[in-house]
């Protein structure tokens, strides 16, 4: 389960920046929890706090109860973390690439070729694992990425804008795929800027702007929060406008 | 096996499959000294050869037919003078000519200085052993000629040789390729750098650039271990190009056909040995201060910038100090770069190495790789590196 209460972080010389302004929700385990909002909303810089690659300036985030900031080892060593940079090593290939971080995280010999080859298997990557990544699609860059953040088995997963150029087909093995780690009862933070992705899989939604949480809630609350009769038009009364937005 | 060591290993089993960059350099280190010997080696024998069968035009020979005679009895080979003969010379075509000036037998005879002409471009390296082979002839006829004369009038001839002067040239036979020295030396200390450059942009920048930086932040390795790891495979690749550039001119020297040119020159597998012991500390520094600039740009090209200053003063501490005159002051050997190019020298020289001047040679750069590899950690610890895509 992942804990957030009242995160701030803010940037600039002087903090005048407040990507994220006092953020509180839960993700708890077994769903998909969506993080909607616009470009700009404070998503990426969120899962960098939750992530442990950045101190927020307030407020504090657990992930089943260990402080991202005081565990911080503890944290990473338990949270997969599909990041919005996810570059590849182009001279390795896909199987080597996810060995690499199998070993970072202290997988080793019989285990970890066990573990990898388990993953590439549920990827359908079997076809170019051992095949250069520098000639990968994206599709086949963003499956090894995944490879590579589910290696250790993490209890909790955060993924930044998965979806991003990718087709429809990847697309929809992505969805196979988060589902299935949702019934093996993971916890699951999902971002976009993308709506139909976030209704289609998220089981509670979590609506982002400027920094603050707009809303919280399934589809179907969040529609009869705002009054709105379709999603679309749900999420432009609460956040002020759809600018930003993709369908 | 630990992080660091993991780390290691994919950075160079990373850069061993990049084929063309290893290829490029491994084959320039491998080739440097061959080449450089041998453009070296045709230069010194080419004046050797000058030197041996001096080519004198003489202008005006029948006014001197004596000493004409005696060049030629000392092996030179006269030829006519060529109206064009300054400006051959100033062009380069011609190393040196003489002229024996119209009222040079009436001065003989009147026991007055006869006057001669040596005409020569001083400033061309190549007519240097010419110019020096002629102005010594003519030295020695001049001094045969006057000793003749004091017999004549009954004097001994030391009466005019005040001074007897013994040479004795200290230089022990490793010494006389001085130019050959600087450029093993000078290419020793430049692959440290050069070998471990492509290596520790594509680890640092390079990361960057391919957006691979931030997912390996997050996982358990630390800063420290990270950089640790980057810092023990560019050092270990940059050891292979030093070791690879050595050994090319090892090679070279030892069992190349070279012409015999008088250098007897030692760079056995002693000298290769005490090379790479000299060179120890710039193995491990070049490679932390290559991370420390290339972690500073966001994209290769970016530290590419930032190198230029390094292979500045890389290149230029040497040459600076070979023309320097001065004997270099002992606390040099404690400087990174002017240190060890002052050891490389002595290794060269025959010198014994001093294991006090090697321990200080040691402590600056040991210092620094802490401090530069500290920084990028400190770098990577910082969220800003996260900025900027």
């Amino acid at each position: 389960m992942i804990a957030v209460e009242g995160l701030v972080k803010a940037f600039g010389r002087h903090g005048e920046v407040r990507a994220v302004d006092g953020v509180s929700f839960t993700a708890p385990a077994g769903e998909i929890t969506g993080l909607l909002g616009p470009n700009g909303a404070g998503k990426t810089t969120l899962l960098r706090m939750l992530a442990t690659l950045m101190a927020p300036d307030a407020g504090r985030a657990t992930i089943d109860g260990r402080d991202v900031v005081a565990d911080r080892a503890e944290v990473r060593r338990r949270l997969g973390v599909l990041s919005d940079a996810r570059g590849l090593y182009p001279r390795l290939s896909g199987r080597e690439n996810v060995e690499y971080y199998a070993a970072l995280h202290g997988l080793a010999g019989r285990a970890r070729a066990a573990r990898v080859d388990a993953l590439v298997e549920r990827l359908g990557l079997a076809e170019i694992a051992d095949r250069r990544a520098q000639g990968y699609s994206q599709g086949e860059r963003m499956k090894v990425a995944i490879a590579r953040a589910l290696v250790h088995d993490p209890d909790t997963i955060l993924l930044d804008e998965p979806t991003n150029g990718l087709d429809i087909m990847s697309v929809r093995s992505l969805r196979e795929q988060l589902r299935g780690l949702r019934a093996a009862g993971k916890t699951l933070l999902f971002s976009s800027h993308v709506m139909q992705e976030v209704v289609a899989l998220c089981d509670r939604i979590v609506i982002l702007g400027h920094g603050r949480v707009v809303a919280i809630g399934t589809a179907a609350e969040l529609m009869a929060q705002s009054g709105a009769s379709s999603l679309e038009d749900a999420f432009v009364a609460l956040l002020g406008s759809g600018e930003g937005l993709a369908a | 096996m630990s992080r660091t060591v993991i780390i290691a290993r994919k950075e160079l089993v990373e850069t061993f499959r990049d084929r063309r960059t290893m290829l490029m350099t491994l084959l320039t280190a491998a080739l440097a000294g061959p080449l450089f010997l041998a453009l070296i080696f045709n230069m010194i024998a080419s004046q050797g050869e000058r030197a041996r069968t001096l080519a004198l035009p003489v202008g005006g020979a029948e006014h001197a037919p004596a000493l004409v005679a005696f060049l030629e009895r000392e092996g030179a080979r006269i030829l006519p003078l060529p109206d064009d003969a300054e400006a051959r010379i100033r062009a380069g075509d011609l190393d040196v000519a003489l002229v024996v000036d119209p009222a040079f037998a009436k001065q003989a005879a009147d026991g007055k200085p006869a006057k001669v002409r040596l005409i020569y471009d001083r400033s061309r390296d190549r007519a240097r052993a010419s110019i020096d082979q002629a102005e010594s002839l003519l030295r020695a006829y001049s001094r045969l000629w006057g000793a003749q004369r004091m017999m004549v009038r009954g004097i001994a001839p030391t009466v005019a040789q005040p001074l007897d002067v013994v040479v004795e040239d200290l230089a022990t036979p490793q010494q006389s390729g001085a130019l050959v020295l600087f450029l093993v030396a000078y290419y020793g200390l430049f692959a440290a750098v050069m070998g471990g450059m492509p290596l520790a942009l594509d680890a640092t920048a390079g990361e960057r650039e391919r957006q691979s930086l931030e997912p390996l932040l997050a996982t358990p390795a630390s800063a420290l271990e990270i950089v640790a790891g980057k810092w023990l495979a560019v050092a270990a690749f940059a050891a292979l190009v030093v070791g690879v550039t050595l050994a090319g001119f090892y090679l070279t020297l030892s069992f190349a056909p070279l012409p015999p040119v008088g250098v007897p020159f030692l760079f056995g597998a002693r000298e290769l040995a005490r090379f790479l012991v000299i060179l120890l500390p710039m193995i491990a520094l070049m490679p932390a201060i290559l991370l420390w600039l290339g972690s500073r740009g966001r994209t290769i090209k970016e530290a590419q910038t930032n190198l230029s200053l390094l292979l500045f003063a890389v290149s230029i501490i040497p040459v600076v100090q070979l023309f320097m005159q001065r004997r270099e002051p002992d606390w040099l050997v404690a400087v990174p770069v002017s240190g060890q190019y002052l050891l490389l020298n002595r290794a060269l020289r025959g010198e014994a190495l001093a294991t006090g001047d090697l321990a200080l040679s040691w402590v600056v750069p040991a210092a620094l790789v802490a401090v530069a590899l500290w920084a990028v950690a400190r770098r990577y610890s910082n969220e800003a590196v996260l900025a900027g895509k």
